[in-house]
């Protein structure tokens, strides 16, 4: 424990202690709370109260005290029983009768306090922090504190009813803590108390789930789920066959609102071993709510029963079959006949606007994880992948059928969540082999969403992805290039002047997004220049959003790196002008950060740009220069790829260098300093953002491990010219101050800094910087200072400081 | 359509089967009201396009005769494009007149200024001599366009008259669609100014909600309906009825006033036409097209041609454009809004604030433009011109966008730009009105090299926004056109496409006659204060009295007052006059009348106590019969009726009968 802090503890604790002070808000008391956690759970910190009697203190003034803040009686109840947690500190307390106090809220001398629920849940927290061991177990079986606690189950405030499920949870579980832990239980009479409250509370459990009350019945099956998600075997098993009846009947209600939670009970058991137990009929129980009468309820249940690993065959079949339902009879796709009943069930439900939408998008999103999962055994992916078409279609009233399911139709024409459910299914559904052969039905629906002008932008953006990932499985065949032609970018010309941004800017992407991935397709390189998209493109960085130009710059960069630059260093002149104007002009940071980033990629690819080698410089000083600190970062990226590619520097591999090897370095070493870069890195080492900095500092770094490795000292003969340039008198003052360090001298504050000669070797100058403790520092956050126990006590004490005349001033 | 509206039943009759441009018929009471006058221009399809320049493409074309040679129209049918095209001024469709005697029609009701392109028509020959109502604006912009529509015929005089082809037996042997035209013998050519002068001296303005009285017996309200400036839904009723007709409306926001909802609720029949044309397109989405199909072209260096009527979208056409112009970088780019009344309609636009929707009225005060054509016209970014001669001419700067109409592409200064830019691909044209098929009216044009774009902007009601409207004003009964009682015959599918109603809508068809489904059962009939005097109102239930009232009844313009009547004079006594005195009814005091109801234990008991006690009550639907044994009688008691049957024993009547009697009160 840190003395600055322990030596503010006593003051703090009184600042607490006392009602009529100026209280902090309760989140620097829960911060607190995890000081003193943390430091407990440290081996100095086991026994906190004989070396600290100021918090014994404060919590027998909360004992005695008539008027109690709410705030500070709920930190102190938290806090009791954290102390509570090591025994030792429990006998003290317990001898204080301060246990017997604080837990026994009719011990209170606010009797008010407990309709307050932060104390209520302050006693929860307390009692959940105390319960570390037997003694504290026997103190709360003794006391009877669990009547307290399942009366708390049906509290009206939601955080205090999922903190007594943790708490009981907790609490079953200690009771099968460890062997010995067992055996100590056993062999006490307080084993019998443990027995009984388990019991108590498993016949609570079950009489919760039986009860008429659904707000009852609800807080139940959520507390079910939270036990047996955590407890142990055999207890699992014990609670199981408590509740399996009403369970049962609960399941056979069909009530819809139930579904959820019962859903999330069977999710929990089906990952247990009760799910093999015969007994446990917990395969039963997931049947009857797979053959609800709640057609959302069966799906559900359904895209449950699929995730679970050895489910049995039949099983899985119906679930497969109630999962595809929805989708395969809206399509008038039919796979097996479920019997009249069945459909008019599913019919009913997919008629009404209301149940129809959440049924298909649900029944969609399970089937895009089962297909890509695991292929079905007896059901054909194209059927499902059809399917989709078909549904992808009728949301865009182009689907010619039957009057027959008309009613359900007309509200899935034009409904954004299905068609976005659907086109994430096709696009995942590419994945599969067996669809090879319907790339010509996807791409076709795709393209008619395309043409579509009522689709809405984040519909759109659904589209493209889909769309790129059936061309990633395409063979490139002379019909996809035609389409690509004559059907797709025409409409991608045309997205591109659309009113809405969203839209341009995702054309923008996409179109960036299929360059890289048929980079490699000369027939689609050859069609992207002969449809005049890249003059499209150049046309876009002119445009008015700053999102667009940011793609339509990212777009560009990557269509160049397909071009046969060769023949094109007219194309790559006119882009890097383009390009420097943005990072010159541009009043948007979105659009300059993507210029640098695509630059870097440039430089990183196999290609080369001398149009963007004659500008390097400028790129340089104009990316450092730059107001926004994103753009500084990506230009130090820029230098690191530069450095990588001029050094052919890998910080991992120790080279051993040859004098010739040594003079080719030195003169990259030249080029990089012309260029400015190391003007650069100083400039950002000193950079107020932390990122920047933080980059700034780790090139730097790796050009010292370099020149150590490359050079002995002072055998690089680089010099730098310092004088003039912005961070030579930080640098100046910090050199100083090292200096001033080393040599202990006694020169004081008002001296004068000594000039620095204008030119230094750059050696010499890495070597002045403290270089790795400047990381280090820079690596912390600036949390590390707000965050700090000290900080937070300050705060405290700060605040009680506080009077009325001075609060207005404050921050 | 006609519909007749009788005092004890109803009946229809239909003339017009276009049911966005309506010409309805109501006859209410005494009156006949003619709902719109909608002018059908799509015959002109039919017709050979007229050039405003000389074109020698359409001056060389070939005649047409029949293969055999036996008909030979060479002088009235041309071949162009491989379809057969009629030479001469464009004919159009008028409602039709036959059915009723229109002289009859006491008042015109216009909705809109698309709606009323038939008044002259209408109101020059056929006797006519009634009033028009219609609001101020659509009575001005409808001016101007009938105006526009004269200039276009008028500017390019073709002396020819085709009227061969109309022949029966040879129009049977003419190739499609020629062939296929309905009732070609009433097509008629344009009017000319001096009859839309007269047509329109006709008219009378009114407001939204001012109330108009028919003769007494109607009141008649225009109502907004959102679609157009001063576009309206019209309220006709009486005191007792009330029909509302609705007809081109609107609830999205665009330029003009939103549509008045509420006034339309409890009326008995709703008159529903003017939906959107095209259901399947949703005006923003088609909006969005038109922009970035406008971009594109403009980008790569073509022209834009829309071809469009003066007044309507153009307005919401060009505030997109403004707004758009600087996203897509079409800052420079001209726009130029070409027609005889380019002028006069931009200008209209502004000064009819009260008409426009809130959000522009609210900029009159700042004071700004309502539109923002107006800076557009200021900054010289939108150029207009009466005709594309004289100033258009030197000021013409391309790449540019043409707003210009007919929108049939059959006439008016549209016709020079397709002949102009028709043969390149890098011009686009762009159909916004939604009125024509496009790939009919571009037969005539091809083979055209010039991208086309379909972007039919419709802001009328869709289906899904009626069937809303419609739940919300609950009217009793609904009437509509056919056409959407069943889903659009290109998509059968589209259920979601037609009225679905609960009872189902009664539909109509050109040429059809309709009985309104309800009766008339009250009219209003006033008191004279002195006959009101002398009433004695008598309670029967409480807060209901009833009196009698004897009086003379007098109807006068569908008014109806009672008078006291008038006092016999003291007749002199003179033989030959009592006589005749004797002839006039006698005025006697009415039988008093009888109500009440009569308990069924108290009747038995007082049964009894006039000596007869066999009685055997039993039970039936409306009430009781009683079976009296020893008289052999039987009394029926119902809740409006009470018989005594009795076999020729007057006495035992009269006694059961004055038993009865007092239970009831007597008036």
């Amino acid at each position: 424990m840190e003395s600055d802090c322990l030596s503010l503890l006593p003051s703090v604790c009184k600042v607490l202690a006392n009602p009529k002070l100026l209280l902090p808000d309760d989140t620097s008391l829960e911060k607190l709370l995890d000081w003193f956690r943390e430091s407990m759970s440290q081996s100095y910190g086991k026994h906190i109260i004989p070396h600290q009697p100021s918090l014994l203190q404060f919590l027998l003034s909360v004992t005695t005290s008539q008027e109690m803040d709410p705030t500070v009686f709920s930190f102190a109840l938290k806090l009791t029983g954290l102390l509570a947690s090591k025994e030792d500190s429990f006998n003290l307390l317990e001898e204080k009768g301060m246990l017997q106090y604080m837990f026994e809220p009719d011990n209170w001398h606010k009797l008010d306090l407990w309709k307050n629920a932060s104390v209520r849940c302050g006693w929860l927290q307390g009692l959940w922090n105390m319960l570390q061991h037997q003694q504290a177990m026997d103190f709360f079986c003794k006391r009877d504190l669990v009547k307290l606690v399942l009366y708390l189950q049906n509290d009206k405030s939601l955080f205090i009813a999922s903190l007594t499920n943790q708490v009981l949870a907790h609490f079953l579980n200690s009771t099968m803590l460890s062997n010995d832990f067992e055996s100590v239980a056993q062999n006490s009479p307080a084993s019998t108390d443990w027995a009984s409250v388990t019991t108590k509370v498993m016949i609570h459990m079950a009489k919760s789930l039986a009860s008429e009350e659904q707000a009852v019945v609800l807080s139940g099956l959520r507390q079910l789920a939270v036990v047996l998600t955590q407890c142990r075997e055999p207890l699992k098993e014990m609670l199981w066959t408590h509740v399996l009846e009403p369970l049962e009947l609960l399941a056979n209600l069909h009530d819809g609102s139930l579904t959820q939670h019962i859903m999330a009970v069977l999710q929990v058991s089906a990952r247990s071993p009760l799910f093999i137990k015969p007994e446990c009929r917990v395969e039963a129980l997931m049947e009857a709510m797979l053959c609800s009468r709640n057609a959302n309820t069966s799906v559900q249940c359904a895209a449950l029963i699929l995730q679970l690993e050895n489910c049995p065959e039949t099983l899985e079949r119906k679930a497969t079959n109630v999962l595809l339902h929805p989708l395969l009879f809206v399509t008038s796709c039919s796979l097996q006949p479920h019997g009249p009943d069945y459909d008019s069930l599913f019919e009913e439900q997919l008629t009404q606007r209301i149940s129809c939408v959440p049924l298909i998008t649900q029944s969609l999103s399970s089937i895009a994880d089962l297909v890509c999962k695991s292929p079905l055994d007896d059901i054909p992916v194209r059927l499902i992948t059809l399917s989709v078409i078909s549904l992808l279609r009728i949301c865009l009233g182009h689907h010619s059928t039957t009057l027959q399911k008309a009613g359900t139709y007309s509200h899935l024409i034009g409904c954004c969540k299905v068609q976005r459910c659907s086109l994430d299914v096709l696009g995942s559904l590419a994945a599969c082999k067996e669809n090879a052969d319907t790339v010509h039905e996807a791409l076709a629906v795709l393209l008619l969403y395309l043409q579509c002008p009522d689709v809405h932008a984040t519909v759109l953006k659904k589209t493209h992805q889909a769309i790129l990932k059936w061309f990633s499985i395409c063979s490139p065949s002379t019909d996809l290039w035609k389409t690509v032609h004559h059907d797709l970018f025409p409409l991608l010309k045309k997205h591109v002047c659309d009113g809405r941004w969203e839209v341009r800017d995702s054309t923008l992407e996409f179109i960036m997004q299929l360059t890289a991935t048929l980079k490699g397709n000369s027939k689609y390189v050859e069609a992207l220049h002969d449809c005049g998209m890249v003059s499209v493109l150049f046309t876009s960085l002119s445009d008015v959003e700053g999102y667009v130009r940011a793609s339509a710059v990212a777009a560009l960069g990557e269509t160049l790196t397909t071009t046969d630059l060769q023949l094109s260093t007219s194309l790559q002149e006119e882009a890097v002008k383009h390009l420097l104007t943005i990072l010159t002009e541009d009043t948007d940071s979105f659009p300059r950060r993507a210029v640098m980033k695509v630059f870097t990629s440039w430089l990183k690819s196999t290609l080369v740009f001398t149009a963007l080698d004659h500008t390097l410089s400028s790129v340089l000083s104009l990316g450092s220069s730059d107001f926004d600190w994103e753009v500084k970062v990506h230009t130090l990226e820029l230098a690191d790829v530069l450095m990588d590619s001029l050094l052919n520097c890998c910080p991992y591999s120790i080279h051993t260098f040859q004098s010739s090897d040594r003079t080719g370095i030195k003169q990259a070493l030249n080029e990089l300093m012309v260029l400015g870069l190391f003007d650069l890195l100083l400039k950002c080492l000193f950079e107020c953002d932390r990122p920047v900095s933080e980059k700034a500092c780790a090139l730097l770094l790796k050009l010292q491990t370099f020149m150590r490795e490359t050079f002995s000292a002072g055998h690089s003969d680089l010099t730098l010219e310092i004088s003039g340039c912005s961070w030579s008198e930080e640098m100046l003052q910090r050199c100083y101050k090292k200096q001033q360090g080393n040599e202990s001298n006694c020169m004081k504050n008002g001296d004068q800094v000594p000039d620095l000669p204008k030119k230094v070797g750059l050696f010499e100058l890495l070597e002045l910087l403290d270089l790795e403790d400047m990381q280090y520092i820079s690596s912390l956050s600036s949390d590390h200072v707000i965050n700090s126990p000290q900080s937070i006590m300050e705060d405290i004490l700060f605040a009680a400081q506080q009077s009325e005349e001075n609060v207005v001033d404050c921050y | 359509l006609i519909i007749f509206m009788l005092k004890s039943q109803c009946r229809r009759y239909c003339l017009s089967g276009h049911p966005t441009l309506p010409c309805n018929v109501l006859k209410f009471k005494s009156t006949t009201i003619m709902l719109d006058c909608g002018l059908d221009t799509t015959s002109a399809l039919y017709f050979l396009p007229l050039p405003l320049v000389h074109s020698s493409r359409l001056s060389k074309l070939p005649g047409w005769a029949s293969k055999d040679g036996t008909v030979n129209l060479e002088k009235e049918l041309k071949e162009c494009a491989g379809r057969v095209f009629v030479d001469s001024q464009p004919e159009f469709c008028l409602p039709e007149v036959e059915l009723l005697d229109l002289s009859t029609v006491d008042v015109i009701l216009i909705s809109n200024y698309h709606c009323m392109m038939a008044l002259p028509y209408i109101t020059e020959h056929t006797g006519f001599s009634g009033t028009v109502y219609a609001t101020e604006p659509t009575f001005q912009i409808g001016r101007l366009l009938m105006e526009e529509l004269v200039t276009f015929m008028e500017r390019v005089p073709k002396a020819q008259s085709a009227t061969c082809w109309k022949n029966k037996e040879i129009q049977r042997m003419l190739p499609g669609p020629l062939k296929d035209a309905v009732d070609v013998w009433s097509w008629k050519r344009c009017y000319s100014m001096q009859e839309v002068n007269s047509a329109l001296s006709k008219v009378q303005l009114v407001g939204y909600s001012q109330k108009v009285e028919l003769f007494g017996a109607v009141q008649v309200t225009p109502l907004s309906s959102g679609y157009s400036l001063g576009s309206s839904n019209w309220i006709i009723q009486s005191h007792y009825e009330k029909v509302s007709y609705v007809s081109g409306s609107s609830l999205l926001t665009t330029h003009p006033q939103p549509m008045d909802q509420s006034s339309l609720k409890n009326s008995d029949v709703l008159i529903l036409t003017g939906l959107t044309q095209i259901p399947t397109a949703n005006p923003d989405g088609m909006l969005g097209e038109f922009c970035s199909n406008l971009a594109m072209t403009i980008r790569a260096g073509g022209n834009v041609l829309v071809p469009c009527y003066s007044s309507g979208v153009i307005y919401d056409l060009l505030e997109c454009l403004y707004q758009f112009m600087d996203s897509a970088n079409l800052g420079t780019t001209p726009f130029y809004f070409i027609s005889p009344v380019a002028n006069s309609s931009l200008e209209f636009s502004q000064i009819f604030a009260e008409w426009l929707c809130q959000n522009k009225q609210s900029k009159v005060y700042l004071p700004e433009p309502p539109f923002p054509h107006a800076e557009l016209i200021q900054t010289n970014k939108l150029k207009h011109y009466p005709s594309i001669h004289g100033e258009f001419s030197s000021e013409f700067r391309q790449p540019c966008v043409v707003f210009t109409g007919h929108p049939s592409l059959r006439f008016g200064d549209v016709v020079h730009f397709m002949e102009l830019w028709g043969k390149s691909s890098l011009n686009t044209i762009i159909f916004t009105e939604p009125d024509f098929s496009y790939l009919d009216a571009l037969a005539p044009y091809q083979p055209l090299a010039m991208k086309c774009v379909y972007c039919p902007i419709d802001t009328r009601l869709n289906f899904h926004q009626v069937s809303k409207l419609l739940k919300e004003v609950q009217p009793l009964h609904v009437v509509c056109p056919e056409q959407y009682t069943q889903p659009p015959p290109a998509q059968s599918h589209r259920s979601d496409l037609m009225l679905e109603l609960q009872p189902p809508p009664m539909a109509y068809r050109r040429c059809s006659v309709l009985g309104l489904p309800f009766r008339r059962r009250y009219e209003r009939i006033q008191l004279q204060p002195e006959l009101a005097k002398a009433l004695v109102p008598s309670e029967i239930k409480p807060g209901i009295s009833v009196a009698t009232v004897s009086a003379v009844l007098q109807s006068k313009d569908n008014k109806h007052v009672l008078q006291p009547v008038p006092k016999p004079t003291p007749v002199p006594p003179s033989k030959k006059r009592k006589r005749l005195m004797e002839e006039v009814p006698e005025l006697l005091s009415p039988k008093p009348l009888l109500s009440g109801s009569i308990p069924l234990d108290a009747f038995l008991a007082s049964l009894h106590k006039s000596g007869i006690t066999e009685v055997k009550v039993e039970e039936t639907a409306d009430g009781h019969i009683l079976h009296l044994q020893a008289e052999d009688a039987l009394i029926q008691l119902e809740e409006d009726a009470t018989h005594i049957v009795c076999d020729n024993n007057e006495p035992l009547r009269t006694a059961l009968r004055d038993l009865v009697l007092r239970f009831l009160q007597k008036l």
